[in-house]
């Protein structure tokens, strides 16, 4: 008997891999009248809402590449896009995903950016069997957060998330933190919330091994107006590097006090995580926005091509400059991967309309997308597949519309991603 | 220890600014305004605006958007706090609280949700810092905003000890009724109080600024450490509001002593301990939870 179930798997997969996807419609009329519906929920509005800033964009370039359809595997549909607004609340998430699934009756969901998001929408999902994919938040908080076991077989059937984790962090920093002669001490201000508690646990104590002395005053809570004490244990430690994972008002207030002290010219390698990810962080900052260095999960040289859309990474970007005015940020590729990604694993399953036959292929999908080959096949565990996590660095640009460039300094999670500059010391 | 002492104290002078308004208000006009916190926001976008894209100078954009908010205060007074103040002391409190909503929502439609901070408009102020004896260092604009604190209050008080409007305020906001008996236009009294505590926001939104950043959505944030501080203190004289925030400074910079994580701790213990005492044994009623009484 389970022989004749993982022979049957064995078969089912085999035919998965096969998938095909194109964009335009070879059968149009036929298949016309039922679409296939994707539900795409995310903070646009909210303390959140800089991650969702771009999507309304790249929204547009999707619904505009597929507005004649997509072939997959031969067969042609329509495609519909279902877009909700979490407002940033995680109870919201999870009711608009109720509704998508049972009063829109979707195909597949698309969840993305931070756990508030991400969780909600993907237990939802995994209740009603219902494909889901998800990117940008640490996979641990995903997987371990929604109640898996290391160790044990992964519970979920249905949600398949993909994108960084702790140890793209850490191989990230290593990497980045050895383009410069530094004492190796490691101030790291990481708050008590999800992520925070996940890099100080796990974080942490492998950069330790690696070398690294960490100068952990421990864990503070957001919202914090004064760090006074934190900043006197750097100063006395000599830390020459510094980490941490702060939402933007916290770090810009911490890291304006730490000059006041002296600290920003004591330090070479100034390593912020959730703050800095956008340019508008940086510019808050003023003139100590100089160099900070930042890590990203997409980048527009990454040298990718969307198939979901067709577009690469620098039309992408150039494409919402122009129209918006405003500096691109690596947002608009993570969100429009999370699309590449669905698409292929429609069209890896024997029907895209049948969920099971969705759920189904998703472990042996290898997919292409504007940041890289997503491959559940080889991932840490069953549900997730691993992405880069880049260093970066904010420079003063040199010319140009924006204030800062934003240069790549090392590229160890993803040696196709192209080095653009060298690491320069922060208190230069 | 004196490097923690003298941090403490400049922390109470940013609380006192972001207090002042509130305990005003309340203290005027009865009115606990849940939209304090937007409010400074709001402030903030404005001296951003006229700061970094009308290129204005910092103290002119500060005037211009005194006189904004002062005009808004009357306008929000006339269009919502007037009718509300009737329905006893829920109504202001709900009608203040869908302002935040509406207001907050509002900034992000236009503004977007960009983290924003005035530092850039001042060069190098915001992590300047004077050297003290002993190595220790103190941020010239945590001690530019105990000043402006300190200097904000006394011109307040002065103006409610000394003025005639200041009296017409007192009297309004002692006896509503007996006042109007009087021949005082409370109407336009409290209006223009609601304008002085607005604008009085407005320093509180280059104290943010200067300070940290903010977005959207900081305005609850904000609110927080202002009732705190008004809590703690007390409302009978604006001085009390000083008081309280110097209190809720040492409390968070005891509790961040004992750990990191105490900070916010600290000065939610000494809140907590603030209501019990002034809750104790009676009944309860927001006038006693603000330490309400008459000036002398």
């Amino acid at each position: 008997m389970t022989f004749d179930i993982s022979r049957r798997n064995l078969l089912i997969s085999a035919g998965a891999a096969l998938g095909t996807f194109a964009l335009g419609r070879t059968q149009a009329l036929a298949q016309s009248a039922t679409p296939l519906k994707i539900g795409f929920i995310s903070p646009v509005s909210g303390p959140l809402a800089g991650f969702g800033e771009t999507d309304g964009y790249v929204l547009e370039q999707v619904r505009t590449a597929m507005a004649g359809g997509v072939t997959l595997n031969g067969k042609g549909y329509g495609v519909e896009i279902l877009d909700r607004d979490t407002q940033s609340d995680p109870a919201r998430s999870g009711q608009l995903a109720r509704d998508l699934i049972n009063n829109d009756g979707i195909d597949i969901m698309i969840a993305v950016s931070t756990p508030e998001t991400i969780n909600p929408v993907s237990d939802a999902c995994e209740a009603a069997g219902v494909p889901c994919i998800s990117t940008v938040m640490p996979w641990e908080a995903w997987y371990f957060g929604r109640g898996a076991q290391p160790g044990a077989p992964s519970p979920f059937k249905y949600t398949y998330h993909f994108g960084f984790g702790v140890d793209e962090f850490y191989r990230a920093y290593v990497s980045q933190w050895d383009l410069i002669e530094t004492n190796k001490k490691v101030g790291v201000m990481y708050p008590n919330d999800a992520d925070g508690s996940a890099i100080r646990a796990n974080l942490a104590p492998r950069l330790a091994e690696a070398g690294f002395e960490i100068v952990d005053p421990g864990a503070y809570e957001t919202g914090t107006s004064d760090y006074s004490s934190q900043i006197r244990m750097f100063r006395e430690a000599g830390v020459e590097i510094f980490n941490t994972f702060p939402i933007p008002p916290d770090f810009i207030a911490f890291w304006r006090q730490a000059a006041q002290q002296g600290l920003n010219r004591q330090i070479k390698i100034v390593q912020v995580a959730k703050f800095g990810l956008f340019p508008s962080d940086i510019a808050a900052l003023g003139g100590l926005g100089d160099n900070i260095a930042s890590a990203a999960y997409w980048h527009r040289d990454f040298p990718y091509t969307s198939p979901a859309t067709g577009l690469t990474g620098v039309a992408l970007c150039d494409g919402y400059e122009a129209a918006t005015g405003r500096q691109w940020t690596q947002q608009l590729g993570a969100t429009l991967s999370a699309f590449d990604v669905a698409m292929a694993a429609l069209s890896a399953a024997s029907d895209p309309k049948n969920k099971d036959a969705v759920a189904e292929a998703m472990p042996n999908l290898k997919a292409d997308s504007i940041g890289g080959v997503v491959d559940f096949t080889s991932g840490p565990v069953k549900n997730v597949a691993t992405g880069p996590i880049i260093g970066t660095q904010w420079q003063p640009a040199s010319g140009g519309a924006f204030k800062y460039d934003y240069v790549i300094t090392e590229n160890a999670t993803d040696t196709n991603v192209p080095v653009s500059g060298q690491l320069r010391p922060y208190n230069a | 220890m004196t490097s923690l002492i003298i941090n403490a104290f400049l922390l109470a002078g940013y609380y006192a600014v972001l207090a002042t308004g509130l305990a005003f208000m309340y203290s005027v006009m009865n009115i606990i305004n849940l939209a304090h916190g937007a409010l400074i926001v709001l402030a903030g976008y404005g001296l951003y605006v006229l700061g970094n894209d009308l290129n204005l100078p910092f103290p002119v954009a500060i005037a211009i958007m005194m006189a904004a908010m002062f005009l808004l205060g009357v306008v929000l007074h006339r269009a919502v706090l007037a009718r509300a103040y009737g329905g006893g002391e829920l109504l202001p409190l709900l009608a203040t609280f869908g302002i935040s909503i509406v207001l907050d929502n509002l900034m992000f439609q236009t503004f977007g949700a960009d983290n924003l901070s005035l530092a850039p408009l001042v060069g190098d102020l915001s992590w300047a810092s004077f050297e003290l004896p002993g190595s220790i260092f103190v941020g010239k604009i945590s001690v530019y905003i105990l000043v402006t604190a300190i200097v904000v209050i006394g011109l307040i008080e002065l103006l409610l000890r000394r003025t005639a409007l200041g009296h017409r305020i007192q009297a309004t906001s002692q006896d509503r009724a007996t006042a109007a008996l009087l021949g005082i236009d409370t109407g336009r009294t409290a209006a223009i109080a609601t304008g002085i505590a607005l604008a009085t926001g407005v320093v509180a939104a280059a104290a943010l600024g200067l300070r940290s950043a903010w977005g959207p959505y900081g305005g609850s944030a904000i609110l927080l450490f202002a009732f705190e501080a008004v809590v703690i203190g007390g409302t009978g004289s604006l001085w009390r509001v000083l008081a309280g925030a110097i209190v809720l400074a040492f409390a968070q910079s005891l509790g961040a002593l004992v750990h990191p994580q105490g900070f916010l701790i600290g000065g939610h213990l000494a809140f907590l301990v603030a209501v019990f005492v002034r809750l104790r044994g009676g009944r309860i009623s927001l006038a006693r939870l603000f330490g309400k009484e008459a000036r002398a």
